[in-house]
């Protein structure tokens, strides 16, 4: 025990002499690029808590990429081949937890780079801990604009800008109207969730609206907790606007819960959206597919994209061998972020954070989502620029893509036959 | 005018939602004067439950009440006897029954997720979105049937307290419970009796909640929340005032999306509460031994 107590005050002596001189510290240095046995990615994902549901979609996306980079021997940097290692950890949808499990992937078990996590408020948050320790974070999960507006450096985004969302939505909208499917002026009810998701939504479609002066009228513009109950109030409300379309930005839990309420209250719009919530599978089970048909959605990815895209049907491929299922956007997402982080660090050449950053920020890589590429452009903060494919809900289940016209696969309905029942 | 109808239907329906949640709370305070931080957990248990007899065993919700009821009541004996009995009784077991309440209510909430994972839930049935026609406005068969259930709990607890011994002795022990020991009654078999009634409560509360909105294991604290305003705004130990306070405070919650943006509706049932506090500090009906 003395021999080990001296021993050890002989080192820790020499380490504070180490650091006096080099001014550095008796941490474990970093593997030098020859002594690098693999490359090392940390990620926190919700898989517990308010969004587990879809915290777990974007981990089959994460997995899966990383499994398929393996596979094919390890990213090739330079001569040699080396694996990739995903650590995953649970954030259980909390703020603080995705920040201290951000900054332990770091500093303790020293990832190289870091996959984000999932949901605005979680993106926002975390990104901070990656920007303090100058680490190449990349994520699908964070959509808002005020998000990549700060100027950080070292965060990148595959969500397009949720007011993107709002504005295509409505330039379908504006077709239909134009077509003389939808009365002029349209009477809209608007109602978003009050975060920084909800905000860029409405701006979409309320700019949308006002530049299209005469063509729409917001009747109703509110906003409304997340994660509530009762929606009672704000849907008679809606009700006594007696507005022609619904446009509302909601997540998973709460667009389940408005629309169950909603079709109790007996309300019925030629046009009825939950911003780009609306197809998922959870929801045809807890609401019937009576109640979900002709919903309009404006999302990221579908999988109906895989009849125009090879990357997409090739995704779409690898997905159903590994889990036997259609994949939604989410676990796209998943899977496109994690492979362009993949991407950027093989052509960086190596595990160098700043080569890599400087990669992603240059970006120009073909990829599944609309429009063909991604790319970080500086005057988006650093999050991606591509348009949204707008799909409805069918009877049979189906929810094909209505727009945009090169890419869709069946023409919307413009006034929702359901109504004419009530 | 049609809209004044909406918004009063949507707050009678709410108003019993919410005195639903609520009873539980305020029967256990008014015997034990326990705060029971886990209610929220009940609330939760009760709509897992329910959704475990109706995916799994294909009952009906309202068929598997009693069920519900029956486990939740064995739950809260359970409870009882093995956590709230070894704390000190009335007013100074306060702090510490606080904590280890709150702590029952976090195992509750983690065995959830080991079991159920975090994925939200919900109870679909043929009559899920089905409403009733009335003057001009749709009545949610689900949230009517919530109501007619928030009508029969404090009939059947006036029952209760009115008729039976057990009744009377729940009413004398939380009158004085040392006096009740004095006289032979078993106090703490009314205590247990007590808290596995308040469970049962709540965990109908959670069925009941479970027909309406999608829950996961974190389901619950905004109940637990509302019930508590409730329970103050009621009086304490009132089961009359309770759902008259349910009430209350859905019309303020409803009628106040008139005047303020719709988030900021939930916001309006604790101002509420702040202001009962600080002019009426015993509720609106004063303090009661279950009245």
């Amino acid at each position: 025990m003395l021999v080990y107590s001296r021993r050890f005050t002989v080192i820790r002596g020499l380490c504070l002499a180490t650091a006096l001189a080099f001014g550095g510290s008796c941490k474990k240095p970093a593997p030098s690029p020859e002594e690098r046995t693999e490359i090392r990615i940390g990620a926190t994902l919700p898989l517990t808590g308010a969004e587990a549901r879809i915290g777990g979609f974007f981990k089959e996306g994460y997995e899966l990429a990383i499994e398929q980079a393996n596979q094919q021997g390890g990213l090739q940097l330079g001569a040699r081949r080396l694996p990739v290692k995903l650590t995953l950890l649970d954030d259980t949808t909390n703020q603080a937890t995705a920040v201290s499990l951000a900054d332990r992937l770091v500093n303790s078990d020293k990832v190289d780079f870091l996959l984000g996590t999932y949901s605005t408020s979680l993106v926002e948050a975390q990104s901070s801990v990656a920007e303090q320790n100058h680490v190449p974070y990349v994520n699908g999960g964070g959509a808002a604009t005020a998000t990549y507006q700060r100027k950080y450096q070292y965060l990148f985004g595959l969500l397009a800008p949720v007011e993107l969302l709002g504005r295509t939505l409505m330039q379908w909208i504006d077709d239909q109207q134009k077509a003389g499917k939808l009365p002029r002026p349209s009477r809209i009810a608007l109602l978003w969730e009050n975060t920084s998701h909800g905000k860029d939504f409405r701006r979409g479609v309320s700019e949308f609206a006002k530049q299209a002066a005469g063509s729409y009228e917001l009747v109703v513009d509110e906003s409304f907790e997340l994660n509530g109950k009762d929606f009672s109030a704000l849907l008679g409300k809606v009700k006594a606007a007696h507005a022609d379309l619904l446009l509302a930005d909601a997540h998973l839990p709460d667009y389940i819960t408005l629309q169950r309420q909603y079709v109790s209250a007996g309300l019925c719009h030629q046009l009825l959206s939950y911003g780009a919530r609306g197809a998922e599978g959870a929801a045809r089970e807890a609401l019937g597919q009576e109640n979900v048909s002709y919903i309009l959605s404006a999302v990221w990815w579908s999988a109906a994209l895989a009849e125009k895209s090879a990357l997409s049907k090739q995704f779409v491929e690898l997905f159903r061998a590994k889990y036997q299922r259609l994949p939604d956007w989410y676990q796209a997402l998943g899977y496109e972020t994690a492979r362009v982080l993949l991407a950027a660090i093989q052509q960086a050449g190596g595990s160098d954070r700043e080569a890599v950053r400087q990669v992603l920020a240059t970006l120009k890589l073909p990829s599944l989502l609309p429009g063909g590429e991604v790319s970080f452009p500086a005057a988006q903060g650093g999050q991606a620029y591509y348009p949204f494919v707008v799909q409805q809900n069918l009877p049979d289940g189906s929810s094909p893509i209505i727009y945009p016209k090169e890419i869709a696969s069946a023409e919307g309905v413009a006034k929702n036959p359901r109504c004419g029942a009530h | 005018m049609a809209q004044l109808l909406d918004l009063a239907v949507s707050a009678l329906l709410l108003g019993g939602l919410y005195a639903t949640m609520a009873y539980g709370l305020g029967l256990i305070y008014g015997v034990l004067r326990v705060v029971n931080l886990a209610h929220g957990g009940v609330i939760m248990t009760g709509a897992y439950l329910g959704w475990v007899l109706h995916e799994r065993l294909g009952i009906d919700p309202y068929l598997g009440l009693p069920i519900v009821a029956v486990v939740c009541f064995a739950l809260g004996v359970v409870l009882y006897r093995g956590v709230c009995a070894r704390l000190p009784r009335g007013a100074a077991g306060g702090a510490p029954s606080l904590l280890l309440l709150f702590g029952v209510w976090l195992v509750l909430r983690n065995i959830a997720y080991l079991v159920f994972t975090g994925n939200d839930r919900v109870i679909r049935t043929s009559y899920s979105t089905e409403s009733l026609p009335f003057l001009g406005t749709f009545l949610s068969i689900n949230r009517l049937a919530v109501l007619g259930i928030s009508l029969l709990v404090p009939i059947a607890l006036h029952l209760l307290f009115s008729r039976s011994l057990l009744g009377k002795a729940m009413r004398a022990v939380a009158q004085d419970a040392d006096s009740c020991t004095l006289v032979g009654v078993d106090v703490e078999r009314i205590y247990s009796l007590t808290f596995g009634i308040g469970t049962a409560l709540g965990g109908i509360a959670g069925l009941l909640s479970a027909t309406l909105f999608a829950f996961g294991p974190a389901f619950g604290a905004g109940e637990l929340l509302k019930s508590f305003v409730v329970v103050v705004l009621g009086g304490l130990g009132s089961v009359g005032g309770t759902f008259v306070a349910a009430l209350i405070l859905a019309l303020v919650e409803v009628f106040s999306i008139l005047l303020l943006p719709a988030y900021l509706t939930p916001a309006v049932g604790f101002v509420l509460l702040v202001v009962v506090l600080v002019l009426r500090p015993g509720g609106l009906w004063g303090q009661r031994v279950l009245g």
